[in-house]
């Protein structure tokens, strides 16, 4: 690919919440600063130049600039479409009139947490609840795709049938996905009152598969419980009947990203992934956007990590689970080890049983 | 104004070449995405609405070697479906 096909701008470094599990904040690694509108206008014309074609907002909280309608011009104008990650409660009739006029809107992430606003409110702030189905109702009132992303963690993990109820039958919303808080940025400062446990996560997986069936097709997820319940099942199955291994197993094949897009921080950053902050590629306007897409030594070798063997790692020693194992994020390997390329831990399947988890 | 049968791109599509010889033609109003090959692209840099399909053809059989009989009609085809997912219009005719 000549150049990113999609990108993911933190567009800001500023939030109006500061949620308990935030992969954003705290990360030390990250300077917290926000560019002027221009120089994301001139981003925008490169970007343009090159065909990309989708941009995901993101921020902190992207509803918070105050420029944004400018910003989306100039995504317009450059011939891309767009997409916002937000917690929803800065969305008022106002913008979400001007987004939708645009016509180039795929979809506004908003997450939820919890079907009361005692679950969500527990990790996001008191009245957050509130103001992000208010924002929810807004964008639907605009017919602007809302989609929702649940992040489970130890407040609302036993929420998630009344979750899937509130957004599926009471909400109507067509779908949502899931994930669970990981230890990122605030949530390594808060991670025992938030990370799930082994007990927890048990009880997250064997809730979301049984929701998978009951409502078919509506709850997804790329990480989190649900992924692992699912893929672990897979792999216990593989293992006890003796399968050849997967064809993405035994090797650090968990990320494709690197393949098809790329991202950049508020600070105006080139980074592989919002996962991986601390890994500068480049400066935008400072440098050619495709040139360190194709000639980046670091998002080059990156793209090599699926040749890494699983054993080649003292951690994965001995475990049968290899073949069928892609050693996930590499960004969750980096905060939990040090280093980008080793297995994740928070994805170990051995580690889980031998910690009491169990397939389900 | 009266519609020639001169197809022009829709200026909001984005083409998208890639290295290995595909390309994808993005329409972001509608974020409808077609793939196509390297004759595909010739053919869409080549619908400036100065051309009609038959001009096209002849300027691609002059472009590639070999070029088979059918070409004609697949280019035919191929604009007409461009045309009717909204990335090519007919150029109109001011006199």
């Amino acid at each position: 690919m000549r150049t990113p096909r999609s990108l993911t701008i933190e567009i800001t470094s500023r939030c109006n919440l500061r949620c308990r599990y935030c992969y954003f904040f705290n990360n030390p690694e990250v300077v917290y600063r926000d560019l002027p509108t221009d120089e994301w206008l001139t981003f925008f014309d490169e970007l343009g130049s090159l065909g990309v074609m989708t941009l995901t907002l993101a921020g902190g909280e992207p509803f918070i600039r105050e420029d944004l309608p400018v910003l989306l011009e100039g995504i317009v104008r450059n011939r891309m479409r767009f997409a916002f990650l937000s917690n929803g409660t800065l969305i008022d009739d106002e913008i979400a009139a001007f987004i939708a006029g645009t016509g180039r809107c795929e979809h506004v992430q908003v997450s939820v947490d919890g079907s009361s606003a005692q679950a969500h409110d527990s990790c996001r702030g008191e009245g957050s609840f509130e103001k992000a189905l208010r924002g929810i109702r807004t964008l639907q009132r605009h017919r602007i795709g809302v989609t929702v992303r649940v992040t489970i963690h130890q407040h609302n993990v036993h929420d998630l049938e009344n979750i899937a109820r509130f957004l599926l039958d009471d909400l109507g919303l067509p779908d949502f996905s899931t994930n669970s808080a990981g230890y990122m940025g605030t949530c390594c400062v808060n991670a025992d009152e938030v990370l799930l446990n082994v007990e927890e996560r048990k009880a997250a997986m064997a809730t979301l598969l049984r929701l998978t069936e009951k409502y078919p097709g509506r709850i997804s997820s790329s990480a989190g419980p649900l992924t692992d319940g699912r893929m672990w099942r897979r792999m216990e199955e593989a293992r006890a009947q003796g399968k050849p291994a997967f064809h993405n197993g035994g090797r650090l094949t968990g990320c494709g990203c690197p393949s098809n897009k790329i991202s950049v921080r508020a600070d105006g950053a080139i980074v592989p992934c919002n996962m991986l902050a601390h890994m500068e590629l480049g400066r935008i306007n400072h440098d050619s956007l495709a040139e360190v897409w194709q000639n980046s030594p670091d998002l080059n070798q990156l793209r090599t990590r699926h040749n890494i063997s699983l054993a080649e790692f003292e951690f994965c020693a001995g475990c049968s689970y290899i073949p069928y194992c892609t050693g996930n994020c590499p960004g969750l390997a980096y905060t939990l080890t040090g280093q980008v390329d080793h297995p994740s831990p928070d994805a170990c399947m051995r580690r889980f049983l031998e910690e009491g988890g169990a397939i389900l | 104004m009266k519609q020639t049968d001169r197809p022009i791109a829709n200026p909001i599509v984005v083409l998208r070449e890639e290295f290995d010889d595909w390309a994808v033609l993005f329409n972001a109003d509608t974020a409808a995405a077609v793939g196509t090959n390297p004759v595909g692209v010739a053919v869409w840099k080549l619908m400036d609405g100065k051309r009609d399909i038959e001009g096209i053809v002849s300027e691609i059989k002059n472009s590639f070697e070999d070029t088979p009989d059918a070409s004609g009609e697949e280019i035919a085809a191929f604009v007409g479906i461009l045309a009717e997912n909204g990335f090519v219009g007919m150029e109109q005719d001011s006199n």
